[in-house]
């Protein structure tokens, strides 16, 4: 009856449920003239999940959990910390780690479907987003990255300024996000942005991790009564939170409250103080309900009252408030029996039971709907726009290139030919090489906040690698270009290397593909270590070691054969570029001998004897060496990438699995007549990145 | 009226004489008294002045917790500071404060203030790190019995038991939690049983049970005859049940000052009632955060706000700025503002009272500058990333070099190999040293807070420092210079290999001295680290190998920077070392063997006048000169700046003077205030710059 109730004063304030504009949107998705219902109705029935360990325990983190969530209302899933809140929300939305394990049925208008990219959103708890963008920007080239090709600009520009509206963004559209030398916009308008991109596909169903921790009241309120007021638009949103203010808790539809991974609670939010009541623990006058709820079923206060009563100092005051007599371990036990036996959960069975009966719309639907193409040239011009306005991206490091190559000018100044200019344009080029392109490291902070925004707009499905690496390539070379360039020249002309404008060309080119090089192998590196520290004492060490062998340090006839000369030094790209450069250097010179008396040397003899540069290979070889070596990078890059996403989660949930059977003898029968049901892969992948980052 | 002051008076005294035998001597506490605090954040451009608090009233006393609270920006960390006398120096204060009746300016080391942020040695125990403190602050007289007699104590009050042995924990070890931590940092400041603590956000990013935890131990702290005062940010209903005194502050200025309990009466006589199920600091805070109109405007302009909640909220029809204001005129008039008045006289006629000062009765210079050393040397030891890690990739550089270079020879080519070799590792090995630089920086970290709180000088931080590391670093060079040279193959003679060690340890010196000068002077650690890459490729160019000391330019290059360069003079003496007795085949062969003299002064161009030990001595000379300019840094940073800082808010006050009126706008924030971030940005660093 009450429920119903609910329903129907839900869906009265709904009216048709569907804004025009999502409509046509839906249209297109669905292929269809008439836009059904296509509201997502969710129920969970006896969801268990269970947590294979590194040790080999298998951990049950959640328990034998029913539920339902129906377009129209706002569902909250609260509890303490480690209660499962995330894991629920991750089983319902199908993010579960590779080694979690789940049984039950969850079901999406009545079919057993897998929700994938685009029907549902899942709003992380970090923002991570680009600082340089501003928020109009942020949403225009989400939506452009994803919405269909064929869509007229109008109508995205429409979308785009009613997605603003709608979260409340329009006082700061046109404020930068900001980052650590941005100052932008504040936390909650950050977290709205967040919210803001997930909804631009207007998808039915909406999950969110903890959207209102590190938020001061007022814009958590402002944030939940977004989400309110998404859920009055027809969708079914759901959420966890940790702690709501009594503002906040007050605009919850209905609440999930869990501890140990069993249900305690759930129904409509305002009638749990009523079950509080009846299972015996009324919240107190002038409390937060919400703040009662979790102080009954967290059972971590024991722990503190325990700790506090060894301490000998706790001077209690008495009190009639029945927690201080019962320990909030058998509390939570008194009031999970309770609600299994109160009407609360027979009503929620009932209408799982109701819902489950109701087939309706497929909403099953790819991902982005952007061509290749149309992504690649979005994310193109977004990394464009991005590196010309985060200063630390390149312009630091163009101001630090042309300091140091003015440096290597005056110490080099027209360097001549005499006899010690010999080794003197030798170690120019070896400085210019190796030290100069090791500044390239200066980039990875950078870079590293671009590949978080990476990892979670891949695990959104908005684009592809492969538009990814072709964008940052891309979108990376005018600037590349440009410093090059100018360094190069600098260096040229200070130091007058060898005159001639093929000579010149031959010099900036050589810089520019050794220094896009060590971009590309820190790319690489950036995707297998995350950590910045590691990333940047590893890309030193790999760099030291080619600088090593790059036959300047040592002429590559000493260095040792089997490990360093092969295959190392030819690995080490500054091997190919000095050996270029010395070529273009030297060939056609001639240099003073030791005293004056004696011949003058040519510089190809200088070449083979005090170089031992192989002059079999010209020069425009060891460069399109440097230039495939490029390509390798970036290929590896992409490689890396593929394998951390779908064979490292496959390996892990094998091994999971495997440990599972050791374990229980056979799982399958004692989990689930559905059998174990994997996560894509995805998630797993991001998510190990980002507790790896955050880590740190 | 008087009557349930005089009850609440009195049943504070009662918890107050409850303490047990813990305390030293018979402690009187202290009455915090403030009247007509204004402070004023200065504009020297034409903008309007801001004012952080405005002629704010109040006191605190002995056995009672008193919170602050506020939204975010209304001043509470501001009143906090200057209560606790750390306002930093640009801004102005009028008004005044008066501890026992007296009016007395608090120095550093006063008083127990705990930030916000937890700044502890991760990789030390709980009861290490009070230990340490211990022994640093606590008078040498001690024996060991007493002062493990109050570490234990101090656990025990603060609750840590269950932890006191395991790690803090830092980006690479699991440790304890956040509500551990903080209670760790108000362990380390009440060891010294000061009066006086300030609490700055306590149980920001904590959950509620350990908040409840943190802000329990506080108030046993208090009824311990302490006064306790606490800014907070939205308690929960359970912790802001724990406090005695509430001060609710908003853009500055009073809202309500008297007992917690009787803040929910005075809202519902101002016509505010705050509804029964709600945490009525929540509500206190709804009332008076004007960024709620803020909210309520932009819900309203979006259109898509369907359905309000009128129910519950009896604000959407009328502003917070409205009701702020109606609330500061009630309260200003309100018995509960005239009591307040009244006991601030009665306070005031309380006489007798002194706070004695405690600073004559600590510990030693000796005593600190051991205790901090094996602190320090305990934190290098644990810590994988300070000097382990860089002996390990000292070790894989060393035999790379090795392997490359191994038995080098006297042909031709390996003159110049010879000396690629001396180039790299004096130039390219040394430079591996900036992997210590985080750890370092965690360190200064723990040396700024110390050295506010006034525990030990600058001096004894550097000694420490210097002494704790001299065995990683003699280590390290040891390895790798032992590695290298009998790999390679130089001439294996007992005191060559001595110099070439030593030459190795004073390269490995000066840069971490160098970079103890870029830490102190740059604000985060990219840009340290930048810095300290330039600098050390400076070094290396003009160090003789890249470029022959000849032949570099003199105006710059050769005077005074390659003089300044460790590398120019750690060259030259590994060169000396090497080749000084060596005989070379000649380029052509059958003309005559060149001598490693001719080929040190001819082919490397450096003058053999002087021996290779003053090469050393003047590397040596460097690291000290080094260390010397650290201190001198550090000396600078606190004495310049804040008499800077002093001279300009002396100018402003000047300023003001002659402008009759400055606007009144209500502050926007403190400086000191950062929007708070989720929890997981907090614990680990979100962003790898900070």
């Amino acid at each position: 009856m009450e429920i119903e109730a609910s329903k129907s004063a839900g869906n009265g304030a709904v009216g048709i449920g569907l804004s025009p504009l999502s409509e046509t949107l839906w249209r297109e998705k669905t292929n269809t003239e008439i836009v059904g219902d296509v509201s997502a109705r969710l129920t969970w029935k006896d969801l268990t999940v269970m947590v294979s360990l590194s040790n080999g325990e298998v951990q049950k983190v959640l328990e034998g959990l029913t539920g339902y969530a129906e377009p129209g209302t706002f569902t909250a899933l609260m509890g303490p910390s480690g209660s499962g809140k995330s894991t629920l929300l991750d089983a319902l939305s199908s993010r579960l780690a590779s080694n979690a394990f789940l049984s039950g049925t969850i079901l999406l208008n009545g079919r057993k479907t897998k929700l994938s990219f685009g029907a549902a959103a899942y709003v992380t708890q970090d923002d991570n987003l680009i600082g340089t963008l501003t928020v109009r920007e942020t949403i225009a080239y989400s939506a452009r990255l994803r919405l269909p090709d064929k869509m007229p600009w109008e109508e995205k520009r429409a979308l785009i300024e009613s997605t603003i509206i709608e979260m409340g963004l329009q006082d700061c559209a046109d404020t930068v996000i900001g980052n650590w030398h941005l100052r932008g916009i504040s936390g909650g308008e950050k977290r709205r942005v967040s919210i803001a991109i997930e909804i631009l596909m207007r998808p039915r169903l909406l999950f969110l991790d903890e959207p209102t921790s590190g938020l001061d009241s007022a814009s958590a309120f402002f944030v939940t009564q977004t989400l309110r007021a998404l859920s009055r638009d027809g969708r079914t949103v759901i959420a966890s939170i940790h702690q709501p203010s009594s503002e906040v808790f007050e605009l919850f539809d209905q609440l999930y409250l869990l501890s140990g991974g069993k249900t305690v609670y759930f129904g409509q939010a305002s009638e749990a103080y009523e079950f509080f009541a009846q299972a015996g623990f009324p919240c107190p006058a002038l409390r937060n309900p919400s703040d009662h709820f979790l102080r009954c079923i967290n059972s971590d206060f024991d722990k503190v009252k325990a700790t506090l009563k060894g301490s000998m100092k706790l001077r209690f005051e008495t009190s009639d408030d029945p927690l201080e007599r019962i320990t909030t371990a058998e509390a939570i036990r008194t009031l999970i029996d309770f609600y299994r036996s109160s009407q609360h959960c027979y009503a929620a069975l009932e209408k799982v039971e109701e819902i489950s009966k109701f087939k309706g719309t497929v909403l099953d639907l790819g991902g982005s709907q952007a061509s290749f193409f149309m992504q690649a040239f979005t994310l193109t011009k977004r990394s464009f726009v991005n590196m010309s306005r985060d200063f630390g991206y390149y312009w630091l490091r163009l101001v630090i290139y042309v300091v140091v190559t003015i440096c290597i000018g005056t110490i080099y100044l027209n360097v001549g030919t005499g006899y010690n200019s010999i080794l003197a344009r030798g170690s120019c080029a070896s400085f210019v090489f190796g030290f100069v392109t090791f500044m390239s490291i200066g980039g990875f902070p950078s870079f590293a906040e671009d590949m978080k925004v990476f990892h979670r707009e891949r695990l959104n499905g908005h684009y592809g690698v492969g538009s990814f690496v072709i964008s940052n390539t891309i979108s990376a070379m005018p600037f590349l270009i440009l410093i090059t360039f100018l360094s190069g020249t600098i260096c040229y002309f200070m130091v007058r290397l060898h005159p001639g404008f093929e000579h010149y060309l031959f010099f900036v080119l050589c810089l520019y593909a050794s220094v896009t090089v060590v971009e590309s192998l820190m790319m690489a590196i950036a995707s297998v270590v995350p950590n910045f520290l590691m990333g940047i004492i590893i890309g030193a060490g790999i760099q030291g070691i080619f600088m090593l062998v790059s036959g300047y340090f040592r002429l590559p006839n000493d260095i040792p054969k089997p490990f360093w000369r092969y295959p190392m030094s030819y690995i080490s790209f500054h091997f190919w570029a000095l050996q270029g450069q010395y070529q273009n250097d030297l060939l056609g010179l001639s240099f003073d001998n030791q005293s004056p008396i004696l011949p003058k040397l040519p510089g190809d003899y200088i070449l083979k004897v005090v170089f031992q540069i192989d002059l079999n290979r010209s020069k425009w070889v060891n460069l399109s060496v440097l230039f495939s070596m490029i390509v390798i990078y970036r290929l590896i890059f992409i490689i890396t990438i593929k394998i951390n996403e779908d064979v490292t989660p496959w390996i892990r949930g094998y091994i999971a699995r495997r440990r599972m059977q050791q374990k229980n003898g056979i799982v399958n029968t004692t989990v689930a007549p559905d059998g174990l049901t994997q996560s894509p892969s995805l998630r797993s992948y991001v998510a190990n990145h980002t507790t790896k980052t955050s880590r740190r | 009226m008087t009557m349930e002051i005089e009850a609440a008076g009195g049943s504070h005294s009662h918890g107050g004489g409850g303490g047990d035998g813990l305390r030293r001597g018979e402690e009187r506490g202290t009455y915090l008294v403030w009247e007509d605090l204004t402070v004023v954040l200065p504009n020297f451009t034409d903008g309007p002045t801001k004012r952080l608090l405005n002629g704010l009233r109040g006191y605190a006393e002995p056995g009672r917790i008193m919170a602050i609270m506020g939204p975010s920006g209304s001043g509470k960390s501001t009143l906090l500071d200057t209560l606790a006398g750390r306002l930093s120096k640009n801004v102005v204060m009028t008004g005044n404060i008066f501890f026992n009746g007296k009016k007395r300016k608090l120095g550093y080391g006063d008083v127990a203030y705990v930030t916000q942020e937890d700044i502890l040695l991760g990789t030390l125990t709980v009861r290490e790190t009070i230990s340490y403190s211990a022994q640093l602050r606590l008078p040498s007289s001690m024996t060991k019995d007493e002062l493990d007699s109050i570490v234990d104590a101090t656990i025990l009050e603060m609750g840590l038991q269950d932890c006191a042995d395991r790690l803090i924990g830092n980006w690479h070890l699991r440790g304890i939690s956040g509500g551990e931590k903080k209670r760790l940092s108000v362990a380390v400041e009440i060891l010294t049983r000061p009066r006086l603590l300030f609490l700055d956000e306590p149980t920001s990013g904590l959950d509620s049970a350990s908040a409840f935890f943190v802000i329990q131990t506080l108030r046993n702290v208090a009824r311990d005859g302490r006064t306790v005062v606490s800014s907070i940010h939205q308690p929960s209903s359970e912790v802001f049940a724990l406090f005695d005194d509430l001060f609710l502050l908003s853009g500055g200025e009073a809202v309500y000052f008297g007992e917690a309990r009787m803040a929910v009466q005075f809202f519902a006589e101002a016509s505010f009632p705050c509804p029964s199920r709600r945490n009525p600091s929540d509500h206190f805070l709804r009332c008076i955060n004007s960024d709620f109109d803020i909210v309520t405007a932009t819900l309203k302009g979006s259109l898509r706000i369907r359905d309000i909640p009128e129910s519950s909220d009896p604000f959407m029809n009328l502003a917070t700025a409205q009701i702020k204001s109606t609330l500061i005129e009630k309260y200003r008039s309100s018995k509960y503002a005239s009591r307040v008045k009244a006991r601030i006289r009665e306070i005031s006629t309380i006489e007798g009272l002194e706070v004695e000062n405690e600073k004559g009765d600590r510990a030693s210079w000796f005593k600190q500058l051991s205790t901090l050393t094996r602190r320090s040397f305990v934190n290098m030891c644990r810590d994988v990333g300070y000097y382990w890690l860089r002996i390990i990739i000292y070790v894989i550089v060393s035999v790379c070099v090795g392997t490359i270079y191994f038995d080098v020879g006297t042909s031709y080519t390996a003159i110049f190999a010879r000396g690629a070799c001396g180039g790299f590792i004096t130039g390219f090995m040394t430079f591996m040293t900036i992997g210590g630089f985080p750890s370092f920086i965690e360190e200064m970290k723990m040396f700024y807070r110390e050295r506010l709180n006034g525990y030990y000088g600058v001096t004894v931080f550097i000694l420490s420092n210097f002494i704790s590391s001299f065995p990683f670093l003699v280590s390290i060079s040891v390895v790798s210079g032992t590695i290298t040279f009998y790999m390679v193959k130089y001439r294996l003679e007992f005191s060559r290999y001595v110099f070439f060690c030593l030459n190795i340890f004073g390269c490995i010196s000066v840069i971490e001295g160098l970079m103890m000068v870029v830490a102190s002077l740059v604000p985060n650690f990219l840009m340290g680290i930048i810095t300290g890459a330039g600098i050390i490729g400076i070094m290396m160019m003009t160090s003789g190998f890249f470029r022959l000391l000849p032949d570099l330019p003199k105006p710059f290059w050769r005077y005074p920077i390659s003089y300044l360069s460790y590398g120019s003079w750690a060259l030259q003496g590994a060169y000396k070392n090497d080749l000084i007795g060596l005989e070379f085949d000649p380029m052509i062969p059958g003309m005559p063997r060149l001598s490693g003299e001719y080929v040190i002064t001819n082919m490397y161009g450096i003058p053999i006048n002087h021996s290779k030990w003053w090469d050393l001595t003047a590397l040596m000379l460097l690291v000290l000169l080094y260390r010397i300019l650290f201190f001198v840094v550090l000396k600078f940073k606190e004495r310049a700046s804040p008499l800077l800082q002093t001279i300009f808010a002396k100018k402003t006050l000047q300023h003001l003077q002659r402008r009759p009126s400055f606007r009144t706008i209500p502050s926007i924030s403190s400086k000191r205030h950062q929007p708070l971030h989720s929890l997981s940005s907090q614990e680990g660093l979100n962003s790898p710059l900070n």
